[in-house]
């Protein structure tokens, strides 16, 4: 456990000794601080609908979208993809430690930092509470929801990040991931089939948050995102393996 | 220590590696040496696990690197040709993260850290940021990551490369030191480097080991004639006097400048002639401005060899 935890420790000091994680911070704050204000501006109207109020905040509006789909790839595109374009991963890899060790402690790092940004919009939530009493179950489970989602979508990324020793090239890998994943949702409008039409909309990414926004831990999305999680993290230690297969 | 057997590495119908077998023993310091892409990279890269073998074996410590591989990995300090380093990193930083990386037990961690800031005279940047460090630095900064944990055994991949003439010295130096406790193998396509380093001394090319001897012992047999460069004041006419001197073979006059001549006297092998040409040519009452021994090889690869240290000196 030494080995994994030597290289978590690093990559966050790596991350927060690199300007991107503060650009990554401010982009984020200023994006959700304006969300957040737009959305509180719609609350105080008299049209306002009622039940969980930040079920617009997590996932239930456009901008979340937009900005998760930029700010993963910016998080892990330089994970694997500079271990390679420095030679450190020669380094890395003829140490004692396993491919598994290497890519969860980089899953782990990106996962620490991905949660430190969500943890300055608890802030929204204590402004809220001090000026209105509200149902904070919802908040919790859109919470989860961030977690879950967000540890498919960061390791993705990572997958990508292995592709290349270019960092562009992997954010750009991890930005069409990501796009597939997305959009694969709401092709189930398009599907004839009543069958597959199911399959498709069991893997609406934009639906399944909007669940957990509601306060609602659906097990279709809790599993849809582990699964994918496990399934890209296997993949990222299958292509660090690679060079043992030439 | 090092127990290499019938190792052989194919790229795509390119044999890198050509079925070597080697040994080296506790303590001892090798030199890997062979002009560039003879294929030591690949042979340092299969003996560290990094890369697996087409065919054969590799024990590291009695443990075979690709079934016990984490056991033998543990025994192996490798630096790579790169000296490649978390540019971000403070030095201090990457040291325990080497450290920590390799399983160093944090109250020895301390310890060990401050020794090898001493030992590879790093300690004035111990607080700097990697990525501002000149190359040399950085050359023993990586140096000192591989000695973090104190293995047995050091893999070094050209670890002068790309260092002035100053930091060569410097870096090694500071090989023998650490070899003196440890086992080491490094690679060099610098003959008079694996010299001056080495105990023993592989030579390889085009993925064959050609020879392994000590340097001395290889010298002599790689040796053929020697030729010397003489400028000679006022001219000397008759040069096949020359040939008086017991052991000049062949002597030719090359040209002459105003009151200087320069001569070529090609000599047997494994007798330096230096000091009978400097009395034959005071005893005749001429002046010797310069003698100069130019070429050590007539074989291939020690041709080619010598020819690399050259660009490097130059």
């Amino acid at each position: 456990m030494k080995p994994f935890f030597a290289v978590l420790k690093k990559e966050l000091l790596s991350y927060f000794f690199s300007p991107l994680a503060y650009v990554i911070l401010t982009a984020f704050l200023i994006l959700n601080g304006g969300i957040f204000y737009i959305i509180l501006s719609y609350l105080n109207s008299p049209t306002a609908p009622h039940g969980a109020v930040l079920k617009a905040f997590f996932g239930g509006n456009v901008f979340y979208w937009f900005y998760i789909l930029f700010i993963i790839p910016a998080l892990t595109m330089r994970l694997i993809s500079e271990e390679k374009r420095l030679g450190t991963l020669e380094t890395l890899m003829t140490s004692p430690i396993t491919e598994t060790q290497v890519i969860l402690s980089k899953f782990f790092a990106s996962l620490i930092i991905y949660l430190f940004l969500w943890l300055f919009t608890f802030i929204y939530v204590v402004i809220l509470i001090s000026y209105t009493s509200i149902d904070l179950m919802p908040v919790l489970t859109g919470y989860i929801g961030i977690i879950l989602q967000g540890s498919a979508f960061l390791s993705a990324g990572i997958l990508a990040s292995s592709f290349s020793r270019n960092q562009i090239v992997s954010a750009i890998w991890a930005f069409v991931i990501l796009i597939i994943l997305f959009t694969f949702g709401f092709l189930y409008q398009l599907v004839p089939s009543p069958k597959f039409k199911n399959v498709v909309e069991y893997a609406t990414l934009w639906e399944q948050m909007e669940w957990f926004g509601k306060g609602i831990i659906d097990t279709r999305g809790i599993i849809y995102s582990l699964s994918l999680t496990i399934l890209f993290l296997f993949l990222s230690i299958q292509v660090l393996k690679f060079r043992k297969w030439r | 220590m090092i127990e290499v057997q019938n190792l052989t590495k194919v790229y795509v119908e390119n044999k890198a590696v050509d079925n070597i077998s080697f040994s080296i023993k506790e303590g001892e310091i090798v030199g890997f040496l062979g002009p560039n892409g003879a294929g030591k990279t690949t042979t340092l890269r299969m003996i560290t696990g990094f890369l697996p073998p087409t065919e054969g074996k590799v024990y590291i410590g009695g443990y075979d690197i690709s079934e016990n591989s984490l056991e033998a990995r543990k025994l192996i300090g490798y630096m790579p040709e790169s000296a490649s380093l978390y540019n971000e990193l403070r030095v201090i930083e990457y040291l325990k993260f080497r450290g920590e990386l390799n399983g160093v037990p944090k109250k020895e961690l301390k310890g060990n850290i401050d020794y090898i800031l001493d030992a590879c005279l790093i300690k004035d940047v111990e607080n700097t940021i990697i990525g501002n460090l000149s190359k040399g630095y950085r050359q023993r900064v990586a140096l000192a990551g591989v000695l973090v944990h104190n293995p047995k055994v050091l893999i070094l991949d050209e670890p002068t490369i790309g260092l002035d003439p100053v930091q060569i010295v410097k870096i090694r130096e500071l090989i023998k030191e650490i070899g003196r406790e440890r086992t080491v193998f490094l690679s060099t396509h610098i003959l008079p480097e694996a010299e001056m380093v080495s105990d023993r001394v592989l030579v390889i090319d085009k993925g064959k080991i050609l020879a392994q001897d000590t340097p001395q012992n290889l010298k002599n047999t790689l040796r053929g004639n020697v030729v010397y460069e003489v400028i000679i004041k006022p001219i000397f006419e008759n040069i096949e006097e020359f040939k008086k001197i017991e052991g000049v073979l062949e002597v030719e006059k090359v040209k002459e400048e105003g009151l200087e001549v320069l001569l070529r006297i090609t000599g047997e092998k494994n007798i330096d002639l230096r000091e009978k040409i400097f009395d034959f040519v005071k005893e005749k009452n001429f002046k010797i401005l310069k003698l100069n021994e130019i070429s050590l090889s007539m074989e291939d690869v020690f041709l080619r060899l010598t020819m690399e240290e050259k660009e490097v000196v130059q």
